[in-house]
């Protein structure tokens, strides 16, 4: 009994923080609350639920928000792992070369995605400076429904593919060494060491990375409300911008909610596919090593 | 014995007499100098050009009242972000909101504001210019007493134009032209960007071709010939080479900053462009003109109406005092002095028929004509969400993904859908 009393004052804690926003979110979507009900909350069955059905704004943010996360965090866990194994050699200075990796996850976001927005503004931004000066010719990357959304996804790499090294990093160092040198006297080679040591020990790491990054991806907001606004053509509207949006420039609290639980349950959708196929790739993996 | 005691109970009684005399004595003493508090929340640019009035209030006002400003965000919409936060909450740190026009619709709908009337008059109103006086009210109840007005312009190059363009075609051909001379990179710059300067941008347009955004009868008026004209224009501008690719992605500041390195010939912006481009280091000092905004021969030159002012909040426990800060930080002295320093459209009459600010300023006549040309945006508390609505679309439109016809025809079933959501307009 006593093992009860130990863990309620935490599960007390992750009843407020994360219990009480989501019951809450979900009475306000049955309700109308809006600047038109004059703050008033009114229940209304199901309306904003049959609204969001039908909003083609929010499915288009869907896609946008699901195509984001996926290339973002793809591209991060790959690049995580390259610069994880060169963070865990011993190089020179390590402690240093660790502390300067993790910079751009240290820097606030909106301040990172305020330099992004210089570095891709047309016609004063570096960038377009040095693709002019080499013959590429002129792009306009943030007004440019083919390349803004790829620019929020640059900036969100960079940012955020340091917090991924990192806990591969963490993950590496608990791999046993002694693991690698009975594999070197056997006459494996160090790409198989790699494949068949490094990556199946690291998995635990990668799947709780994977997770921490895709839930925060979903809900990304002020990178793009910074860099985009959400424009051209509503190409890089997110979920979280649409939420915030329709609470604090609509007003309409009620349907702001169902947004957001609506862009949760897309979440965990999203994972439960994700983690199929992890499995599936996982069976095919160790069939061909 | 006795006598021993009734000097010692009198001594006693004394100096209570005398702690409590000290003490009320200290009470009112320290009253007269606690002055009451006026809380207000202005974005940061308003708090430096206010502060000299704000002192001065102060000082004259010693130990009664005193304005306590709030520096509120930079941006525009994060100001508004910070004030609804402190007003979901019931009750507001603010008796003051220094608001933008198109806010006040939805503030004063959710009961945030309160009216008006019972402090200003009619005969008050008529002291301001027209264009001042409009973005005031909502359902013919004024919120909100103007601090400044402001308006959309023309701004060119009269160092590079014989004539100043005034159909929308002839801006878009004197800027081709301009550009293929290689006098300028850019010809015309705007703002392009999906966010409320599109909008902004566009009501003039629509205007010019003779068409509109809602009517007073509240009729949309999207998807009509003249809207299409208006977004077919936009996207030429930008076709033809009149206009920067990247225009789609500008805001006052980038087209601000294109205008005043001397690349583009022309730009619309608001009037504190002005102030900007004429100061000592502007590479196109003095070689800048304003005017109102071209438009066809069945159209109408209009500005957007911008202009920033205050309301007071239902929750404030002192209105009265709230007003009296108002009115003195609105005053014709006070406007005098932020026109004089920081360039801010006046809003009483009296200012443009001033002589000092006459000689001070070459745009004040300007000013006052695109005043009296002025458009508001649809005054509704679900402005935002229609105007979102415009401004992806146009910016679809300037992007290529969709025809103007197209465009318009969405934008219109858009709006249409809101207001059916919403009940009404």
């Amino acid at each position: 009994m006593i093992y009860l009393l130990l863990i309620t004052p935490a599960l007390t804690l992750v009843l407020i923080v994360f219990g009480f926003p989501i019951v809450r979110y979900s009475w306000l979507s049955l309700h109308s609350y809006s600047v038109l009900t004059g703050l008033d909350v009114i229940p209304n069955t199901a309306a904003n639920w049959v609204r969001l059905l039908n909003d083609d704004r929010f499915w288009q943010d869907a896609i946008q928000t699901i195509r984001f996360s996926t290339l973002s965090v793809s591209i991060e866990l790959v690049l995580a792992i390259a610069i994880a194994l060169i963070l865990h050699q011993k190089i020179k200075r390590r402690g240093l070369v660790r502390a300067l990796s993790l910079l751009p996850w240290a820097l606030p976001t909106t301040i990172m995605a305020l330099g992004w927005r210089w570095i891709f503004n047309t016609p004063y931004g570096p960038l377009e400076n040095i693709l002019n000066t080499i013959g590429v010719g002129t792009f306009n990357f943030l007004g440019d429904p083919r390349y803004a959304w790829l620019t929020t996804v640059i900036a969100d790499v960079w940012k955020t593919t340091p917090f991924i090294a990192l806990l591969l990093l963490a993950g590496l160092q608990s791999i046993p060494k002694d693991l690698y040198e009975a594999f070197k006297l056997e006459g494996g080679n160090s790409n198989q060491s790699f494949l068949r040591i490094t990556l199946p020990l690291l998995e635990p790491y990668i799947i709780l990375s994977l997770l921490f990054r895709i839930a925060q991806a979903f809900g990304v907001f002020d990178l793009i409300q910074v860099m985009t606004g959400g424009g051209p053509a509503g190409t890089t509207e997110s979920l979280g911008l649409y939420a915030y949006l329709n609470a604090m420039r609509f007003l309409d609290f009620g349907y702001s909610a169902t947004v957001m639980l609506a862009s949760f349950i897309l979440l965990v959708f999203y994972c439960l596919m994700l983690w199929i196929l992890l499995s599936i790739s996982k069976r095919i993996y160790e069939l061909i090593i | 014995m006795n006598n021993n005691i009734i000097k010692k109970v009198s001594i006693k009684v004394f100096r209570n007499l005398l702690l409590i005399f000290l003490v009320i004595g200290g009470l009112s003493k320290s009253k007269a100098y606690t002055p009451i508090v006026i809380d207000i929340l202005m974005p940061a640019p308003f708090i430096d050009s206010t502060k000299e009035r704000v002192d001065s209030f102060n000082k004259e006002n010693y130990g009664k009242i005193k304005i306590r400003t709030t520096r509120g965000p930079r941006q525009t919409e994060s100001v508004s972000d910070l004030a609804i936060s402190s007003l979901l909450l019931g009750k507001s740190d603010f008796d003051i909101l220094l608001i933008d026009v198109t806010w006040l619709a939805k503030y004063s709908e959710a009961g945030w504001l309160i009216p008006l009337d019972e402090f200003i008059d009619d005969k008050e109103w008529s002291l301001l210019e027209r264009g001042a006086i409009l973005g005031n009210s909502y359902k013919n109840i004024p919120y909100r007493w103007p601090l400044l007005a402001d308006i959309g312009l023309l701004y060119f190059r009269k160092d590079l134009i014989n004539k100043v363009p005034e159909t929308p075609e002839e801006l878009l051909s004197t800027s081709v032209k301009l550009i293929n001379e290689g006098v300028v990179s850019y010809g015309y710059v705007w703002q392009g960007r999906q966010y409320e300067g599109l909008s902004c941008f566009f009501l003039e347009a629509l205007h010019a071709f003779g068409g509109g955004w809602i009517d007073s009868q509240g009729k949309v008026l999207l998807g009509t010939k003249p809207s299409i004209k208006a977004a077919s224009w936009a996207s030429r501008l930008i076709e033809s080479g009149a206009s920067p690719r990247s225009v789609t992605n500008f805001t006052e500041t980038e087209a601000l900053q294109a205008f005043e390195q001397g690349e583009a010939a022309f730009m619309r912006n608001w009037p504190y462009a002005w102030a900007e481009l004429n100061k000592d280091n502007s590479p196109v000092k003095g070689k800048v003109g304003v005017t109102t905004m071209v438009a066809e021969s069945n159209g109408r030159s209009v500005s957007t109406l911008g202009s920033w002012g205050f309301s007071i909040l239902s929750s404030s426990n002192n209105k009265d005092l709230a007003y009296k800060a108002i009115k003195y930080l609105t005053s014709v002295q006070s406007q005098r002095h932020y026109f004089l320093n920081f360039g801010y459209t006046p809003t009483y009459k009296s200012l443009y028929k001033d002589k000092e600010l006459r000689s001070n300023s070459e745009i004040l006549p300007i000013l006052q004509q695109a005043l009296n040309r002025t458009e508001e945006r649809p005054k509704t508390a679900i402005y935002a969400q229609i105007s979102e609505v415009l401004q992806k679309q146009l910016s679809s439109i300037l992007t290529k993904q969709i025809t103007p016809k197209e465009g318009m025809n969405l934008a219109k079933s858009k709006t249409l859908k809101i207001i059916e959501s919403a009940g009404s307009i």
